[in-house]
């Protein structure tokens, strides 16, 4: 049973900031591989909130999701919006040179030495349904089925949602109905990246800071769209459980080194066997 | 001096990279030191992993990520077989093997799925490879490494230091070669054309898969090798030297150098060695330094140093009007269209349905050599869509298309394309980066085959290969009267040429059915004119040509059959005379009112 807890919190980790992929995803089409380096970046902002500011914690999630937005922000301008429209994969390798560059910033400033978040240190744990559980795991978990269950509400009943989706599946039409693309690709990094970073004070005190914390989790990232199928919400949290228990339970069961090896396994075999992920729609190619 | 743009290819300056590796490959015997020599070493095994990364990312255009992971496993299988006294030859041998396999397992989703499930794949793969290293500690020396790695034997033959030196510098020149020889092929040439449009590719009669598959394991090759290199130089391996970190420099190095280049990796990686990043003082600052190039590579596509380099080289030294010996002589002697063996073409009974809308509904088609068949009808009526299931692009619901008499059923487009069925598309698809006579030859990549290593170790029937491209590239070239522009970059050119560059694309590969889609769109009066006698004069050579076409005018020219399309079915078929004058097909152009008012018009002249 703590293997349970413990496999959904860390699960929880990855489906937020799959939820923050899928938000960006949403509203432009890109696959946002610098997604969990604005998470790092934010658990190293919450380690100057606790450590230096002195700040609270609500006021260290604002500050947080104020650095998350600003990163996701600069990002859409340098990475992203010089690209819109040429087509091809290059928000691949440019997402991807962002995400080195925030962890060269990273460890310029940091140093390369994971560093502990002061929030929620020394806490509570308790007993619940057979298995001892910290009080932030919990809070985790929550967070993380409650922004995913109210960012697809707003992706699909929104209007600026619906635009979003609009946008992704053809960008000229958008336009031409009036969406303004620019901006809500703008609002959509920003966005993705303020929901990301605000969860990191919580995150980071399960993880430590670490400059190169953004290197495990975005691959695990891609797992979980992958299983839950890219846009879907829903599938995010589904698949960012999965992919936390496949890592704890072969962990315990195989040992440390499987965690990794099992949840490519588990890659692999949904590629192979359901390309398009639980909840996701298989576009159908014209030449 | 200026010389045109072909003597670049044609005369030997090949030999100029050759000399420079000869060079280094003589340096320990000039009594150059030990510590330049580890240097250039280093150099040399860096360069291997960023040609195989070049050949995938550089000319495919599939970012596959797995070249430190690949590296490592070269180096871990060699230097395991070492400590157990085995010759280096088997040890690169087996390095060899085991990146192949690596190189096609990472193929799997490259194939099956897009570019992201590719690149995470594999990114994953070298992220894991330190989990892998401590999982088979019997071989791999877990987490305190694998040490004790003899000095390399070689045939028996214990290398001195100046013997591995030159092992190293020897097996990266040849590399280096086999490598450029295959880019300069024709099998280069339908890399660039996959990466430009997988589509383009399949109906040239290229497998996109097979051609991935290729990509990937050639790709894995050099770095098992310079992995089994790198084990017999240290003696000593652990995980820290192949994962994620390893990763970032190879793709800096490519992109320094430039991606779509073979000796881009080799300046790359000495930079990237030699440069001002290998210093200490720097070193903190190199995350920030690569994450910088990639999001500059994505962003402006640049070519890297050889991209300058080249363009250097065409403005000082070619004369861009000088013409090469051949193509003047077709210019002098312009060939004359020959027959073209059109066959059979019958499709019957197409059905087909995309979600809930019948695009195509039970349509029947049968086109003849020496006959121009059009197919007419307003937006939507599925005339792109029966050129689409006719040339293998979709699969029709129901329904078969045969060639003289052959099912293709079940056929993917390269297979049609194999059979005889070539065509144009709405948008010309010209790729960038080739000449116009490239281009053309590019489709007959699936008529002649030459093996891989045909073309990698150029052997006579591989040059033959190539001589008989390039002749049957410039004749029709002549035909269309454009060979004066065979060695010009295709993608530079107007509209009208690249479309009629398109139709001899579609005549190199001796087509059994000529598709063209939209040939006229775009083009001015006088060049529809033209395009028209040369539709004529092809189907009087034989050719069986169907035409999607907008332009009512030159379809009543040189049509000897209309089809109508409405809705997705033929309504009306026959002589352009007979059609135009069809009261169904009025009404579906014109609107009901109109077929009243032409119908009563012309009742009232007959009475």
């Amino acid at each position: 049973m703590i293997l349970l807890w413990a496999g959904l919190a860390i699960g929880a980790v990855y489906a937020l900031v799959a939820v923050g992929c899928n938000i960006v995803f949403i509203a432009s089409g890109v696959f946002n591989f610098a997604q969990a380096y604005v998470l790092m970046i934010g658990s190293f902002t919450a380690l100057i909130s606790g450590a230096q500011l002195g700040l609270p914690l609500w006021a260290a999630i604002i500050f947080c999701a104020v650095v998350g937005a600003l990163v996701g922000a600069v990002e859409e301008v340098v990475a992203i919006r010089r690209l819109s429209g040429k087509g091809a994969d290059n928000e691949l390798v440019t997402t991807l040179g962002f995400s080195v560059i925030l962890s060269g910033i990273a460890f310029v400033i940091w140093g390369p030495n994971p560093l502990s978040v002061s929030y929620f240190a020394g806490q509570t744990a308790f007993d619940f349904l057979g298995g001892r559980i910290e009080f932030s795991d919990v809070l985790l978990i929550l967070v993380s089925i409650l922004v995913a269950g109210a960012t697809g509400l707003f992706a699909r009943k929104s209007i600026i949602g619906l635009a979003g989706l609009a946008t992704a599946e053809d960008r000229a039409a958008a336009m031409l109905r009036g969406v303004n693309v620019k901006a809500l690709s703008l609002g959509a990094f920003a966005l993705g990246g303020a929901l990301v970073a605000a969860g990191a004070p919580l995150v980071a005190s399960k993880t430590l800071a670490s400059y190169s914390l953004g290197d495990s989790i975005a691959v695990k990232v891609f797992v979980v769209l992958a299983i839950g199928g890219i846009g879907s919400q829903r599938g995010a949290l589904v698949g960012g459980f999965a992919v936390g228990l496949v890592e704890v339970f072969s962990a315990r069961y195989l040992g440390g080194d499987w965690a990794g090896i099992s949840v490519f396994i588990l890659l692999v075999i949904v590629l192979l066997v359901r390309p398009s992920g639980l909840f996701g729609q298989i576009k159908k190619r014209v030449v | 001096m200026k010389i045109s743009q072909r003597a670049l290819v044609t005369r030997p300056f090949w030999l100029i990279p050759l000399a420079v590796g000869l060079m280094v490959l003589v340096l320990p015997f000039l009594g150059i030191g030990a510590g330049i020599l580890q240097v250039v070493i280093s150099v040399a095994l860096l360069a291997l992993l960023v040609l195989g990364l070049n050949m995938t990312f550089g000319y495919g255009g599939e970012l596959a990520l797995g070249q430190s992971a690949i590296y490592g496993v070269g180096a871990y299988f060699a230097g395991y077989l070492a400590t157990q006294k085995f010759d280096l030859s088997i040890g690169l041998l087996a390095a060899i093997l085991a990146a192949a396999v690596i190189g096609l397992i990472t193929a799997i989703p490259g194939i099956r799925l897009g570019a992201w499930s590719l690149a995470m794949v594999t990114l994953f793969l070298v992220l894991l490879f330190p989990n892998f290293v401590t999982l088979l500690p019997e071989f791999t020396g877990g987490q305190a490494g694998l040490s004790g790695i003899p000095l390399p034997v070689l045939f028996g033959v214990k290398l001195s230091a100046t013997g591995f030196y030159v092992l190293v510098i020897g097996v990266t020149v040849l590399t280096f070669a086999l490598f450029r020889n295959f880019v300069a092929s024709r099998h280069g040439v339908a890399l660039k054309v996959m990466r430009e449009s997988p589509v383009l590719a399949r109906s040239l009669g290229i497998s996109v898969p097979r051609l991935k598959l290729t990509a990937y394991v050639l790709s894995a090759l050099p770095a098992g090798v310079a992995g089994a290199l790198f084990a017999s130089q240290q003696g000593y391996l652990s995980h820290g030297s192949f994962g994620f970190q390893a990763l970032i420099p190879i793709i800096a190095a490519s992109v320094i150098g430039g991606s779509a280049s073979i000796y881009g990796a080799l300046i790359g990686a000495a930079i990237m060695v030699i440069g001002p990043l290998s210093t200490v003082g720097l070193q903190e600052y190199s995350l920030i330094f690569f994450g910088g190039l990639l999001l500059i590579a994505g962003l402006f596509f640049t070519g890297g140093l050889t991209s300058v380099a080249n363009k250097f080289i065409l403005a000082k030294f070619v004369d861009h009007r000088a013409l090469a010996p051949d193509v003047e002589e077709v210019l002098r002697n312009p060939s004359a269209l020959e027959h073209i063996d059109g066959k059979d073409m019958i499709a019957s009974a197409i059905t087909m349905d995309f979600g809930g809308n019948r695009a195509l509904d039970g349509v029947n088609l049968e086109t003849k050599p020496g006959q121009i068949t059009v197919l007419i009808g307003p937006n939507g009526s599925g005339k792109t869509t029966l050129l689409n299931v006719i040339s293998g692009f979709y699969r029709p619901t129901s329904g078969v298309v045969s060639i003289e008499g052959d099912a293709m059923e079940g056929k993917s487009a390269h297979r049609l394309a194999m059979a005889g069925v070539s065509r144009t598309f709405q948008t010309p698809v010209v790729p960038r980066e080739m000449t116009a006579v490239d281009v053309v030859a590019s489709a007959r990549f699936s008529r002649s085959r030459t093996s891989i290593v045909a073309t990698m170790l150029r052997m006579p029937s591989a040059r033959r290969g190539q001589v008989n491209d390039r002749a049957e590239a410039l004749r029709l070239l002549s035909l269309l009267g454009i060979a004066e522009l065979a060695d010009r970059p295709a993608s530079d050119l107007p509209l009208g040429t690249r479309r009629l560059l398109e139709v001899a694309r579609a005549l190199a590969g001796d087509p059994a059915v000529v598709l063209l889609d939209e040939p006229a769109s775009g083009l001015d009066e006088n060049e529809v004119e033209a395009l028209g006698d040369l539709i004529r004069a092809l189907r009087d050579a034989g050719a069986n040509i169907v035409i999607v076409e907008h332009n009512f005018e030159m379809i009543m020219g040189i049509a000897d059959q209309v089809n109508v399309l409405h809705l997705g079915k033929i309504i009306a078929s026959g002589p352009p005379s007979v059609v135009r004058d069809d009261p169904a097909v009025i009404e579906s152009y014109l609107g009901k009112a109109a077929r009243d008012l032409m119908t009563a018009g012309k009742e009232g002249a007959a009475s």
